[in-house]
């Protein structure tokens, strides 16, 4: 039998590991796309937060109105990202520009500059402390199972999180927008040739990855009940390490990774000082670079 | 016979350098247009123009008295030009079928059983990913592909590079039952021979530019032809 606090870090650990899943996942899906990073998904899940903090404080609806709003706070977010700092350096589409070394450090910078335009507009409208959230919304009631107690936001996590990857497989797998995603992650050109727009698949990638990246925040927010313009940077990270952990471009890996960080970062807190627990995403970043460059899974097979 | 596909006066710079100039090819409904010439003449360019990948600088590119050069390449397919490109471009990552039903697009999977029966071995490999074929699979992929769409025109681009011979007569073969099927076909080939048996037409760029053009029976007896393969020159000739 395991120690009851190590089951409870467990579950922690597989609540934070959810999250940083659901946020990998815009990474990777635009990275599998573009071939870029986007610097600016961790603001976008700082959006999501502050989007449902804005609507409990105003027209206080049900949770799930709230996560409701966030999501579509967020697809709108992708989209503007995507017209602001992507688009305008997307203008020619041979192979060689489509997913040129050109374009990734132009977007790289110009997604930069749209994340620190968003958290200093977030900063300058509500200040950078804590903003509290109505105690009603927190999603930390303890429930016991057994020897260990958790929180109902684990469940809501778990679920949450279960049914957003089980939807977005079914998208990718079956349906046409899916398929056109992952033409374009795999061969642009060749999706050009199949009539595919890719522009408005490259926007829908964007708007799916955000609205991801933007439901794991307002969770995070209702979680632990701080909400501030800097939150999304620590998860961002995460969220980076797992994509490169699970070989850039693949979907299954970097929740696989993300769930692996999620669940090292918790049990770490049993023998060191959760001070140092940010430490663990670090190392596993270098290790993954140094002894698995291509991922801890093997090499690239499918993209998305 | 009318024609479905007018290429008036094309350009194309790409910077500085000239790419293609004046270049004008007609396709008759329900024939086949072959486009000839050694490598880095513009042939691909060609092609890529007319799949609105590449824009051209000046003239028309007609399809149906409508012309599609500003177009983007995703309305270009939606007007009904479908292109097995150069390098296949198939997405190697996925299955078959996968590559297949992204051919069809909103036909989806209506034209498969056709198109299976054009390629029977397709059809024993349809679970299988698709970069894991033989290069001759992977080119009959990419014709399947393009014919999932039911274009009015399909472009190939060198269908026979890279392909032992056999699998060149059966490509040839397939063209002339494709164009019995009543669809318009512009080819590129360096593969003279085989190119001139199949089409009704054909012409030979050099440099950007036509130099010859004419009846394909006429052009397999020309021996200025063969001379454009060698890297002779046939401006003084032509
Ligand atoms: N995107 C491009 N940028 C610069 N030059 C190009 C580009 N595409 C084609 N070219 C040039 O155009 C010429 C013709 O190329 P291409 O059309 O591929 O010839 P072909 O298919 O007949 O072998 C070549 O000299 C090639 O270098
Ligand atoms: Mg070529």
């Amino acid at each position: 039998m395991l120690d009851p606090y190590i089951l409870q870090q467990l579950a922690i650990g597989l609540s934070l590991g959810m999250i940083y899943a659901l946020m990998a996942i815009g990474f990777t899906l635009i990275f599998g796309v573009l071939n870029v990073v986007n610097f600016a998904h961790g603001e976008i899940y700082t959006i999501g937060a502050f989007a449902g903090l804005m609507v409990i404080s105003v027209f206080g609806p049900p949770l799930l109105v709230v996560l409701f709003i966030a999501l579509a706070t967020g697809a709108l977010a992708g989209f503007g990202l995507e017209r602001l700092a992507f688009r305008p350096f997307r203008r020619f589409s041979d192979e060689a520009s489509l997913k040129s070394r050109a374009m990734r450090e132009a977007t790289l910078m110009s997604s930069l500059a749209m994340s620190i335009i968003a958290r200093e507009a977030m900063e300058m409208i509500f200040g950078s402390q804590f903003q509290s959230v109505d105690l009603a919304y927190l999603i930390n009631k303890p429930i016991g199972i057994g020897p260990i107690t958790i929180v109902n936001g684990d469940l809501i996590i778990f679920g949450i999180t279960v049914v957003m990857l089980g939807g977005l497989q079914w998208l990718l797998k079956k349906s046409p927008v899916g398929l056109s995603i992952r033409a374009v992650s795999n061969n642009a050109l060749g999706a050009k040739y199949c009539g595919i727009n890719t522009d408005r698949t490259i926007i829908i990638t964007f708007v799916i990855g955000s609205a991801m990246g933007a439901l794991a925040g307002i969770l995070v927010g209702l979680y632990y009940g701080a909400i501030f313009p800097s939150m999304g940077f620590t998860p961002g990270i995460k969220a980076f390490v797992a994509m490169v952990m699970g070989g850039l471009s693949s979907i299954p890996g970097a929740v696989i990774s993300a769930i692996i960080l999620g669940l090292s970062e918790s049990l770490s807190t049993s023998f060191m000082s959760s001070v140092w627990s940010d430490m663990v995403a670090y190392a596993f970043l270098l290790l993954t670079l140094i002894f698995f460059p291509q991922g801890l899974f093997g090499a690239r097979r499918e993209r998305v | 016979m009318s024609n479905i596909l007018e290429i008036k006066k094309l350009s194309l710079k790409i910077g500085i350098q000239d790419i293609l100039h004046d270049i004008s090819v007609t396709v008759p409904q329900q024939g086949i247009v072959s486009v000839l010439g050694a490598n880095g003449v513009g042939k691909t360019s060609l092609m890529r123009c007319i799949s609105g990948i590449y824009h051209p600088t000046g003239g028309q590119i007609l399809l149906e008295g409508e012309d599609i050069s500003k177009l983007k390449s995703h309305q270009i397919v939606d007007r009904g030009i479908m292109q097995a490109p150069e390098g296949r471009q198939i997405f190697s990552n996925m299955s078959v079928l996968e590559n297949l039903i992204i051919g069809g697009g909103p036909l989806g999977r209506q034209e498969l059983d056709h198109v299976l029966a054009l390629f029977p071995r397709l059809e024993e490999r349809l679970k299988q990913q698709a970069g894991s074929m033989s290069g001759g699979e992977q080119q009959m992929l990419c014709i399947g592909r393009a014919l999932m769409r039911k274009p009015k025109v399909l472009l190939l681009d060198e269908p026979s590079l890279g392909l032992a011979p056999r699998l060149v007569g059966f490509i040839c073969d397939l063209v002339s039952k494709i164009r019995s099927e009543g669809y318009a076909v512009l080819l590129v080939e360096q593969n003279v021979k085989a190119a001139l048996r199949i089409s009704d037409m054909a012409a030979v760029i050099e440099h950007g530019k036509i130099v010859i053009e004419g009846d394909a029976k006429a052009l397999s007896n020309d021996p200025r032809v063969a001379e454009a393969y060698l890297g002779g020159h046939v401006h003084e000739s032509a």
